[in-house]
C-alpha cells in the first residue's frame, strides 16, 4: 500500500533530508547573505549592501581570472574527452569481459588515493631536477621548465578527471545495440566512419556528461592551479583562498563562489540540454 | 457452497488516479472452494487479489472476510497469504527459515515453529532440501516451497498470483494436480489468479472471468464453457465460431438470426430471458461441435458453405480453418478419424453444419 | 581478392595493437603518480627524483614519530568511523524512501541526496566554514564529521539504492503479508537483503572520508578547521613525508574498498548460479 509517508516512511526518509537541509542547503543560502555583508575594521558585519557585487565586478582581475579559469576548464573538459575516448572505446570493444572488468577495476582505484598526494607526485616528475628533466639529459635535452605552467596544471586536471571520464565513456559506450554497429558495417561504413557516424552519436549523452563532469571538477579545483600551475595565472579558486585571507574578506569570496555556482549551474544546464537535444524524435 | 460464504465484494471499486482498475464489483467466495480469476493482463484481476490480501486499498465498497469487513485492516493483520507469481521466497534464509517466517512473525516459540515449518516441508515432500538456500532449488522446489510458506500458518485462505507461470509446461501439469489435491485435502478456500484457460478450468470449482475491470461471467467451468454469457467470453475462450446479427423472429421455439454469413437458427430452449425481433445478438457455437460435410445434411441442422484455407494438426485432434462467402474465418477441431472421409485439399469446397440445440445465444449489452 | 582480404586483416590488427598499446598508456597516466609516490616513500632523497637513492624508512620513522601524526590519525580514524556509520545510516534512509515512496517533490529530494559531491569543495569548504561558524560549530571534530557526512551520505545511498533496485519488489510485501508489520519486515527482510551494500557504503563512506582529508589532519594536526587546514598544507612546506602518509592511506583505503568489494559481489555471485534442476 503505497499510502502517503507515515510515521515509519518518516523515520527513513527524514534524517538525510534535514541533515541536507541544514548542512547542505542552508550554508549555500547563507554563502547568499554572506555576500551583501560588510566588512568593517577587519570585522564582518551583517548587512544588506551590494558593495561586494560591485566591487569584485568591477575588478579587472576578477574577470581576468573568471575568463581564464573557464578557458582552462573547459580546455581540460576537451582535451580529457578526447584523450579518455580511445582508450574506452578500445576497453569497450577491444578487450574480453575479463579484460574489461580488470580496467574498470584499475580505473577506480585512483578515486580511492588522495588526490593531493597524485599531485604531489607529479611533482617529482615536473620539477627541474625531476625524473623528466632527468630523462631529458640523458639524450642532451634540457632542462625546461616543467612545472608552474599552464601545462602543469592540465597535467593536475588530468589526473583528477581521466579516470571519471573513461569510466562514465565506458558506461554509455556498453549500451551501444551491438547490432548497430554490425549494421553499419554491413552498409559499408568503415572502421572511423562508424565510430564518428555510429558510435558517437549513440553514446552522445554519457560524452557529453563525462564532458560536464571534467568541466565541473576543473573548474573547482585549486589544487592544481596551485600545486602544479604556481598559483599563476590566478584561477577563481585561488582568487577564493586568497580573498579570505586578506582582511576578512569573507564576503567577497562569497561572491566569488556564488558566481561560480551560477556559472556551474548554467553550463550543467546547457551541456544537458546538448545531450538529450533530439532525442525525443 | 454459497451459503457458506467465506469473502464478500461488495460493490468495489479500485481507481488509480484517473484509471479505474476495477469497477464495481459484487461477489461471494464459498468456504472450501477454489475459484479461478482469469483474464487477460490489465483486467483487475490481481488488483482484485491485492485488494482482498490488503495490497491495495479499496477505493468503494466493502470487502468482507468471515462477515467482517476487512478494509482498514492491515496486510500483517489479515490471515490472507499469498503465493506470489515471483514467489517472493526470502534469498537471504534457507527452505527452512523460509517456511518459519510466519510464524515467526506470529510469535510462535522456536521448538514449535520448526514442528510445523518440518511438517510442512514433508506434506511438500521437500524435506531434504531443509537447509539448502533457495538458489539451489529447481523452479518446481522453490513453487513447493512457496505452498508451504504460506499454508503453514493453515488459514482459512489461500491467495495465488499466476504462481505456475514461471514453470515449463509438463512441470505445470504436474503442479496443477499437486495444487488441486492440496485444496481437496485441506479445505482451505484458494483463490487463484491466472491468464491461463487451461489452469483456470482443470482446478477451480468456480471461474470469474474479468474484462477491463469488470466481471464477464462467474460460473462454473462447464456453464461457461457451454454457455459463454458476453460477446467477450465467447471470444475470449476461443473456443467457439460467432456470427453476430440480427434477430429476425421466434417461431416454434427456434431463433432466426439474421447475419452476413445467412439466415441461421437455434433452439430457444434453455435460453435465459426471451429474445425480441430487432435485437442484436450474437450466435456462438463449440468448434468441437461443428462438422463438415461434401453435400448439406438435413433436419434441423444450419448450413453454411465454405471454403477450406488451411489446416493444422496437434496430437490426435486437427484444426480446419475454413472462409465463409462473407469473408468471415471460422474453424472446426475434430479428431483425424471424424475427417478421414473428407476432400481436405486447400481450396476444397466444403459445407460447414451444426444443430440448432449446439448453439448458443449471447445478447449484446 | 585473397590480396585485399589479408590486407584488411592486417590493418585492422594494426589498429588493434594501436588501441591496446594506448590503453597501456592511459594506465601508466594514471599510475604514474600513484607508483611514483609509492617508490619514492622508500626512497632516502630529501628532492625525491632518479636515480634513486637508497632504500630508507626515514619517511616513515619521520611520520611514525611525530606525535601530531599520530593524534591525526586517531582523529582520522575516529571520524571516519562516525561519519561512516552516520551517512551509512543517512544513506540507507534516503535509498530506501526513493525504493518504496512516490511522493510530490520526490525529484528535489533526490537532488538534495545526491548533488553535494558535484559541488567544488572549496566553496563547499567556504560555505560550510562560515556557516558553522555563524551556528558556533565550527573548529572541532565535530564540524569535520558534518562536513564529510554531507559529501558521504550520497554515496552511501548510491550504493544501497543499487542493492535494493535488485530485490524483488514483492520481497516486502510478502512479508507483510505472512505477517510482519512495516518494522518487522525492515528488520527482517530490507535489511537482512541489503546487509552487504549496508557494509559496503560503511566501509566506502570511511574509506572517503578517510583519504580525502586524512593528508590534511596528518600535515597541520587538529587545530583548524578542515578547508583552512588544507589550504595551510598546500602553501606549507611539504617533505616526502607527504608520500609515505600517501601510500599507508592508499593502502588502508584499498583494503577497505577490497573488503567492501568482496561485501558487495561476493554474496551476490554466489546467489547467482543457476539451480540444479532435479524435477
Amino acid at each position: 500500500m503505497r499510502r502517503s509517508l507515515t510515521l515509519y516512511g518518516l523515520t527513513f526518509s527524514l534524517p538525510l533530508l534535514i541533515w541536507q537541509l541544514l548542512f547542505f542547503v542552508f550554508p549555500l543560502v547563507f554563502l547568499v547573505a554572506l555576500s551583501f555583508w560588510t566588512v568593517k575594521n577587519f570585522r564582518m558585519q551583517p548587512d544588506i549592501d551590494a558593495v561586494n557585487w560591485v566591487t569584485m565586478y568591477g575588478r579587472p582581475l576578477f574577470w581576468q581570472a573568471y575568463g581564464i579559469t573557464f578557458a582552462m576548464s573547459a580546455a581540460a573538459a576537451a582535451l580529457v574527452s578526447a584523450l579518455a575516448f580511445p582508450c574506452s572505446y578500445a576497453i569497450a570493444f577491444k578487450l574480453s569481459e575479463t579484460g574489461r572488468r580488470w580496467a574498470v577495476f584499475l580505473m577506480v582505484i585512483p578515486f580511492f588515493t588522495s588526490y593531493l598526494v597524485r599531485v604531489y607526485s607529479w611533482q617529482i616528475f615536473l620539477s627541474d631536477a625531476g625524473i623528466i628533466n632527468v630523462m631529458l639529459g640523458w639524450v642532451g635535452l634540457g632542462p625546461y621548465g616543467l612545472l608552474n605552467t599552464v601545462g602543469a596544471t592540465m597535467i593536475g586536471y588530468l589526473t583528477l578527471t581521466f579516470p571519471l571520464v573513461v569510466l562514465l565513456q565506458l558506461f554509455s559506450l556498453a549500451f551501444i545495440d551491438r547490432t548497430l554497429i554490425e549494421a553499419a558495417h554491413n552498409l559499408r561504413c568503415g572502421r572511423l566512419r562508424t565510430v564518428f557516424a555510429v558510435i558517437i552519436p549513440s553514446a552522445r549523452v554519457g560524452l557529453v556528461i563525462a564532458a560536464l563532469f571534467a568541466f565541473i571538477l576543473s573548474f573547482g579545483d585549486f589544487v592544481s592551479p596551485i600545486y602544479l600551475g604556481g598559483g599563476d595565472p590566478t584561477t577563481l579558486s585561488i582568487l577564493i583562498t586568497d580573498t579570505t585571507k586578506s582582511g576578512q574578506q569573507w564576503p567577497r569570496a562569497a561572491v566569488i563562489a556564488l558566481t561560480m555556482i551560477g556559472t556551474l549551474m548554467a553550463v550543467a544546464f546547457a551541456a544537458v540540454r546538448f545531450a538529450y537535444k533530439g532525442r525525443t524524435k | 457452497m454459497k451459503n457458506d460464504t467465506l469473502v464478500s465484494f461488495e460493490g468495489v471499486v479500485k481507481r488509480f488516479g484517473e484509471f479505474v482498475a476495477v469497477q464495481r464489483m459484487d461477489f461471494e467466495i464459498g468456504k472450501g472452494e477454489f475459484l479461478a480469476i482469469m483474464g487477460s493482463s490489465g483486467c483487475g484481476k490481481t488488483t482484485t487479489l491485492r485488494m482482498l490480501a490488503g495490497l491495495e486499498a479499496p477505493s468503494e465498497g466493502v470487502i468482507r472476510l468471515s462477515g467482517k469487513p476487512i478494509n482498514d485492516l492491515p496486510t500483517w493483520s489479515r490471515d490472507t497469504p499469498m503465493v506470489w507469481q515471483s514467489l517472493a521466497l526470502f534469498p537471504f534464509l534457507n527452505v527452512i527459515e523460509n517456511v518459519e517466517f510466519a510464524l515467526k512473525m506470529r510469535g510462535v516459540g522456536k521448538a514449535e515453529r520448526r514442528r510445523k515449518a518440518e511438517q510442512w516441508l514433508d506434506r511438500m515432500q521437500i524435506t531434504e532440501f531443509a537447509s539448502r538456500n533457495i538458489s539451489q532449488l529447481s523452479g518446481g522446489q522453490r513453487q513447493r516451497v512457496a505452498l508451504a510458506r504460506s499454508l503453514v500458518v493453515e488459514p482459512e485462505i489461500l491467495l495465488l498470483d499466476e504462481p505456475l507461470s514461471a514453470l515449463d509446461a509438463a512441470l505445470k501439469v504436474r503442479m496443477q494436480s499437486v495444487l488441486k489435491n492440496l485444496q481437496r485435502e485441506t479445505g482451505i478456500t484458494f483463490v487463484y489468479v491466472t491468464h491461463s484457460q487451461s489452469e483456470a478450468f482443470s482446478m477451480a470449482d468456480r471461474v470469474v472471468i474479468m474484462s477491463r475491470g469488470k466481471i464477464e461471467q462467474i460460473g462454473t467451468p462447464k456453464e461457461i464453457y457451454r454457455t459463454p454469457r458476453t460477446r467477450f467470453v465467447a471470444g475470449f475462450l476461443g473456443s467457439s465460431n460467432m456470427f453476430t446479427g440480427k434477430v429476425s423472429g421466434s417461431d416454434g421455439g427456434v431463433v432466426t438470426l439474421d447475419t452476413p454469413a445467412g439466415a441461421l437458427r437455434l433452439s430457444a430452449a434453455g435460453m435465459p430471458q426471451p429474445v425480441a425481433a430487432g435485437q442484436t445478438a450474437t450466435l456462438t457455437v463449440l468448434d468441437t461441435k461443428t462438422d463438415l460435410a461434401v453435400t448439406p445434411p438435413s433436419g434441423r441442422v444450419n448450413t453454411l458453405p465454405v471454403r477450406m484455407i488451411g489446416e493444422e494438426f496437434i496430437g490426435a485432434t486437427a484444426t480446419i480453418y475454413l472462409e465463409t462467402a462473407d469473408g468471415q474465418e471460422i474453424r472446426i477441431q475434430k479428431s483425424h478419424e471424424d475427417l478421414a472421409n473428407l476432400p481436405l485439399q486447400i481450396g476444397q469446397e466444403l459445407v460447414a453444419h451444426w444443430s440448432y440445440e449446439d448453439g448458443h445465444l449471447v445478447m449484446e449489452e | 581478392m585473397s590480396d585485399k582480404d589479408t590486407a584488411s586483416i592486417n590493418r585492422n590488427r594494426a589498429v588493434d595493437v594501436a588501441l591496446l598499446a594506448y590503453i597501456v598508456l592511459s594506465y601508466a597516466f594514471v599510475f604514474a603518480p600513484i607508483a611514483a609516490s609509492f617508490v619514492f616513500s622508500f626512497n632516502s632523497d630529501r628532492f625525491p627524483s632518479i636515480p634513486l637513492g637508497q632504500f630508507s624508512l626515514e619517511w616513515y620513522r619521520a611520520v611514525a614519530s611525530d606525535p601530531l601524526v599520530w593524534q591525526g590519525l586517531r582523529n582520522t580514524l575516529f571520524v571516519g568511523v562516525i561519519v561512516g556509520v552516520v551517512a551509512t545510516a543517512l544513506g540507507f534512509g534516503a535509498a530506501y524512501t526513493d525504493f518504496r515512496y512516490r511522493f510530490f517533490g520526490k525529484q528535489v529530494y533526490l537532488a538534495l541526496a545526491l548533488l553535494p559531491p558535484t559541488i567544488p569543495v572549496v566553496i563547499l569548504g567556504l560555505a560550510m566554514l562560515a556557516y558553522l561558524s555563524r551556528i558556533n560549530l565550527s573548529g572541532n571534530a565535530l564540524s569535520v564529521i558534518i562536513a564529510h557526512v554531507v559529501i558521504c551520505a550520497p554515496f552511501a545511498m548510491a550504493i544501497i539504492r543499487l542493492r535494493l533496485s535488485q530485490m524483488d519488489p514483492d520481497l516486502e510485501a510478502a512479508a507483510w503479508n505472512l505477517g510482519a508489520s512495516e518494522w518487522a519486515a525492515m528488520r527482517h527482510v530490507i535489511i537482512p537483503f541489503a546487509k552487504p551494500a549496508i557494509f559496503g557504503a560503511l566501509f566506502i563512506t570511511m574509506a572517503v572520508s578517510f583519504d580525502e582529508f586524512a593528508i590534511a589532519w596528518f600535515v597541520s594536526g587538529l587545530n583548524e578547521t578542515l578547508p583552512v587546514k588544507v589550504l595551510g598544507f598546500l602553501q606549507g612546506q611539504v617533505s616526502p613525508r607527504i608520500n609515505a602518509i600517501g601510500t599507508f592511506v592508499f593502502v588502508t583505503s584499498m583494503t577497505l574498498v577490497i573488503l567492501a568489494q568482496i561485501l558487495l559481489t561476493g554474496r551476490g555471485a554466489k546467489a547467482r548460479p543457476g539451480a540444479d534442476e532435479q524435477e
